[in-house]
């Protein structure tokens, strides 16, 4: 068990922020599975795809926005960000609906098993023709200034390293200031540029330096392993109040509109719903419509704030963890498809700290298997039996 | 002599309701036994606890003195109970044939790899079930759609396979579930005359649910009323017909 | 005739017609070679054993490349430690291919067992997963002997024809046995109501899991004679694709026919390498508004036919004239299409191989069968009789 002997217990509060950030992500693409699962009964094989498209169209509005890796405009502005995720909400949006209109409501009438083969193959097709007109290497990503906060980041202290080794440090750091500005006043008196120049009985200055910043080096460890500290950079705190934000406006747009009731009819009975005077198509449309929009964002937010590498198979490692996510949170359950991409999220940090990240996706989806096997209705959801 | 089925204060409780609610009767070989009340009143859920797709929350349930409340439907149907369903479960694109063929598999002794490798025991095996299944068709007078694809088969038709199917399995117990439902009134007097042919000729008990009247009083000989879950009258023909309860229930209460 | 003549003949035959392609396919041309054959092959026999699990019991199972590489790792691993220079080398692969069946079997037990009693979209999930979770497992075991991610070379190489012929053989005789027999028949009333098979005393689990079992036995002797032929097998040759491709087969057969699946399984596997060209021929390439082209044709073929199957058509004749003139339309679309889109120089500079396009073709070929004709091109139909016909009520039945 020498892998448990690796874990970083003061690593630990960062790596489950870590794990919070991404499987808030985890979290936006499961929605999309779990509120089709809930209207249609049918599991979106292509799910995962649509959330690549998100990443691709928001490549796209980057680049139009000026932001290429060999150009990047000077003014750095958030409304780059708000037009990137506008776009990719929308034609994903869209591209859900189109899926749905034309590939699975041909398909209603028939054993939910065709339905699921045609999703398959939906999706192995949108794989591979994109990877036509996107060769997979290089991959590319988006360029790091698009996000005007790239470079700060907010810092919670938890426990703060001891005062005498912060003091401690905080001395070593001004000796060395001094040393190296002695070393530079001296080279520039002789004029030379290079520390090798330097005359023997002048070298002690460049040992002095070199001691000084081992010391500091080790202290700064010290100081490291002995504080707990949760630094998130900015841009995914953005991330994190933006994904908080749309599920509280998707909350709102279940419960509270006219729309989502007629969602909630449809998923807890097809056949009633329409009998009730509810336009089932229509509801169908909008629930991929939101759906896939939500993946949009996720699908922006990966490739922004997480810098993901864009290949047109990158929608399969997203889609497969999320759809894990949704079926452990409940599948056809809101609340549960969040829970489940928080926690997915949080173990696949959990299984880093412990050094194991090989083993990440047997872990994923054994749980896959351990709660279908155990509790298929997943941790919020109830089961439905059958009539006989 | 022991009964050959008894339901000894039989309960189910789904969440909060009580589908059925201690209920106990016992049926002799050779019964011809009804079952009726409203809609909803728990009779197939009945048939649903005989037959081991529920298990009682408590109370009893004895095939010939065993108790079978915790075995699975596949077991109990070796025992040798057999029933048709409510909503009809054909195999529907399989050959009515085959449908009763199915049924027979179970009393044969004939391991699958002998199958797969198309050893003679197999054919003869299937020789005789096809001649066995053909037999049951004649008597519920099917003989002549035999090859057709069960799914295919007029609605009256597609019952009495049922009961050809159920009867393959060689039961000593047969539970029909509204086997009259659809028919009109000459082919439910020819359902009547093949039921009690299947107790008189084939030696079969026979426990059944119906909503039409005239079929249950001029077939059974003993009646068991339920409603919402619970026994409410029990008796002949006759004693039923008359029972104010049971009117009550069925027509809503006197004005 | 008697019946162990009839068996020893046909068993003749067919070790016969084995041997015939074995030595046949020797200085055949590519497309015919050995190599190319033995896969033939060793994907019917996926196919056929894929079929046994989803068409004929009526479960879905799409993992069944994890079964295929079961048996392939154990070839590679036994002959790893065990084969010496002098031996056999076809005994050799018989030995492997049976030993390859027994872990396969035995993994399929292990993943049936606990998956079987779930309902058809989330058994599909679980069969999914496994087949994941065992390629993700030997990409990790660093053990030289594995060798994870990196591969293993398989010795002795040998061509397995004779061997893969054979199995495909004995795996759509087993079938076709438990088909035609009334014992076979639990299997198919499984898939058409689970239910009323176990009220009518099948013992719906156990055949089940014999089906799974039996299935995954055949993928595994297959994947040993796969490493074998190949002599290199590494998991990336064993991803999630692979179970689709063997899937896309048994649908566009037809879900529940042998010989669907047979014929399905020889077409999506030759296509791809005749239009490969063969040795020494130039590649075949696709330009860009060829493509674009072929999929705005493809689309309006499938709108097309799906409008003519809404449509009530007088007779056979007049259903026949609306589908011909259909596909002259799609294809007519298609061609001005194509020529229009040669207007982008992006576009006409565009070239791709066929390799590249292979996934796309059969993903594609799955989405426009479940589209046009979801029981694929047989239904449930075989080829000759059985000891049961099916006629339906309209052949029997005057106007």
């Amino acid at each position: 068990m020498t892998w448990l002997a690796a874990l970083d217990v003061n690593g630990l509060p960062q790596q489950l922020t870590n794990g919070i950030v991404v499987g808030a992500i985890y979290a936006l693409i499961a929605l999309g599975y779990t509120m089709v699962y809930g209207v249609l009964k049918l599991i979106n094989f292509a799910h995962g795809e649509v959330f690549m498209i998100g990443c691709f169209i928001s490549l796209f509005v980057s680049w139009s926005l000026g932001y290429t890796s060999s150009s990047i405009p000077t003014a750095t502005n958030p409304s780059a960000l708000m037009w990137m995720i506008l776009a990719s909400m929308l034609v994903c949006g869209l591209v859900g609906v189109f899926l749905e209109r034309f590939a699975y409501r041909p398909m209603r009438g028939q054993p939910r098993i065709n339905s699921l083969i045609t999703a398959i193959g939906i999706s192995l097709f949108l794989q591979y023709g994109l990877s036509l007109v996107f060769p997979i290497s290089p991959p590319r990503t988006i360029t790091e200034q698009v996000n005007p906060y790239w470079q700060n980041s907010v810092s919670v202290t938890l426990r703060a390293a001891p005062q005498e080794l912060v003091n401690d440090r905080a001395k070593v750091v001004a000796e060395l200031k001094t040393a190296v500005d002695a070393q530079n006043a001296r080279m520039k008196e002789l004029g030379i540029d290079s520390t090798f120049r330097l005359p023997e009985e002048d070298k002690y200055l460049v040992t002095t330096v070199r001691n000084l910043e081992a010391k500091e080096r080790e202290l700064g460890a010290d100081v490291n392993k002995s504080e707990t500290r949760i630094t998130v950079p900015t841009g995914k705190m953005i991330m994190l109040v933006a994904t908080l934000a749309l599920m509280l406006l998707l909350r709102w747009v279940v419960m509270g509109t006219a729309v989502g009731r007629q969602m909630r009819a449809v998923s807890h009975d097809f056949d009633s719903a329409s009998l009730m005077g509810i336009d089932v198509n229509f509801v169908v449309s909008m629930t991929f419509f939101i759906g896939s929009a939500l993946a949009g964002a996720g699908g922006m937010m990966a490739a922004t704030f997480q810098g993901v590498a864009l290949t047109a198979f990158v929608g399969l490692e997203y889609g497969v963890k999320a759809f894990v996510a949704a079926v452990l949170g409940g599948i056809g359950n809101i609340p549960g498809a969040v829970l489940g991409g928080l926690l997915i999220g949080m173990l696949e940090s959990i299984a880093t700290a412990f050094g194991q990240s090989a083993y990440q996706n047997i872990v994923t989806f054994f749980i896959l298997i351990l709660v279908l096997i155990v509790k298929p209705a997943g941790l919020l959801g109830s089961a439905k039996a059958e009539k006989v | 002599m022991k009964p050959v089925l008894a339901l000894d204060q039989a309960t189910i409780q789904f969440g909060g309701l009580v589908a059925v609610n201690k209920v106990s009767f016992e049926l002799e070989k050779g019964d011809l036994f009804g079952l009726i009340g409203p809609n909803g009143a728990g009779k197939t859920t009945c048939f649903n606890l005989i037959t081991g797709v529920y298990q009682p929350t408590s109370g009893e349930i004895r095939f010939n003195g065993q108790s079978i409340n915790k075995l699975p439907p596949y077991k109990i149907a070796r025992l040798g109970i057999a029933r048709t369903f409510q909503n009809i479960r054909l195999f529907t694109s399989l050959s009515a044939l085959e449908n009763v063929v199915v049924g027979g598999v179970l009393r044969t002794h004939v391991g699958l790899a002998q199958a797969a490798l198309h050893l003679p025991h197999a054919s003869r095996s299937t020789k005789k079930l096809r001649k066995e299944a053909m037999e049951l068709l004649e008597v519920l007078d099917l003989a002549d759609v035999a090859h057709w694809r069960s799914g295919d088969l007029p609605y009256g038709s597609q019952r009495r396979l049922e009961i050809a199917r159920a009867m393959a399995t060689q039961p000593e117990l047969l539970l029909l579930d509204e086997p009259a439902a659809g028919m009109n009134p000459q082919e439910s007097e020819d359902l009547m005359r093949t039921v009690r042919r299947i107790r008189d000729e084939f030696h079969k008990t026979v426990l059944l649910i119906e909503h039409d009247m005239k079929f249950v009083m001029n077939l059974c000989e003993k009646i068991l009323v339920l409603d919402h879950g619970e026994e409410i009258a029990r008796g002949g023909p006759a004693d039923i017909r008359s029972n104010p309860k049971v009117i009550e229930a069925y027509l809503g209460e006197a004005v | 005739m008697n019946f162990w003549l009839v068996r020893i003949l046909s068993i003749g035959a067919a070790v016969g017609f084995a041997w015939f392609l074995s030595v046949a396919t020797v200085d055949a041309p590519t497309l015919l070679g050995p190599r190319l054959v033995a896969l033939a092959g060793m994907y019917v026999t996926l196919a056929v054993s894929l079929n046994l699990i989803n068409g004929i019991t009526g479960q879905f199972s799409i993992g069944h490349a994890g079964f295929f590489q079961v048996g392939a790792y154990t070839a590679g691993i036994l002959s790893g430690l065990y084969f010496k220079e002098g031996m056999n080398p076809m005994m050799w692969v018989g030995l492997m291919s049976i030993a390859g069946a027994i872990t396969a079997g035995i993994a399929g037990l292990l993943v049936g067992v606990p998956s079987l009693r779930l309902r058809g979209d989330y058994l599909a999930i679980v069969t999914l997963g496994f087949g994941e979770i065992i390629r993700i497992f030997v990409t990790t075991q660093q053990d030289p002997l594995i060798n994870g991610a990196t591969g293993i070379n398989v010795k002795p190489q040998h061509n397995a024809v004779f061997l893969s012929i054979l199995l495909a053989i004995a795996c759509i005789a087993v079938c076709r046995n438990l088909l035609q027999n009334a014992h076979g028949l639990p299997f198919l009333a499984i898939r058409e109501d689970e239910v009323a098979s176990n009220a009518m005393g099948v013992n719906t689990t156990k055949y089940k899991v014999i089906a799974f079992v039996i299935g995954s036995a055949f993928a595994g002797a297959a994947g040993a004679l796969f490493a074998h032929t190949e002599s290199f097998i590494l998991p990336d040759l064993f991803k999630m694709e692979l179970s689709f491709l063997i899937l896309t087969m048994v649908v566009l057969g037809g879900n529940g026919s042998i010989t669907g699946s047979v014929v399905a399984a020889l077409v999506l596997f030759y296509l791809p390498e005749v239009l490969r060209g063969g040795e020494g021929q130039a590649t075949m390439a696709f330009s860009g508004p060829m493509i674009v082209g072929f999929f705005v044709g493809l689309i309006a073929l499938v709108a097309g036919i799906r409008h003519s199957q809404q449509r009530h058509m007088s007779s056979q004749a007049a259903k026949f004239g609306f589908l011909a003139f259909t596909m002259g339309a799609a294809v007519l679309v298609g061609v001005v299409v194509s020529l229009l889109a040669k207007a982008s120089p992006n576009l006409s500079a565009a070239k791709y191989d066929v390799n590249q396009l292979r996934m796309v073709i059969f993903s594609i070929t799955l989405v426009v069968v479940m589209l046009v004709r979801p029981q694929g091109l047989l239904g449930h139909r075989e080829f000759g009789w059985g000891l049961f016909t099916r006629k339906s009520a309209t052949s029997e039945v005057q106007a």
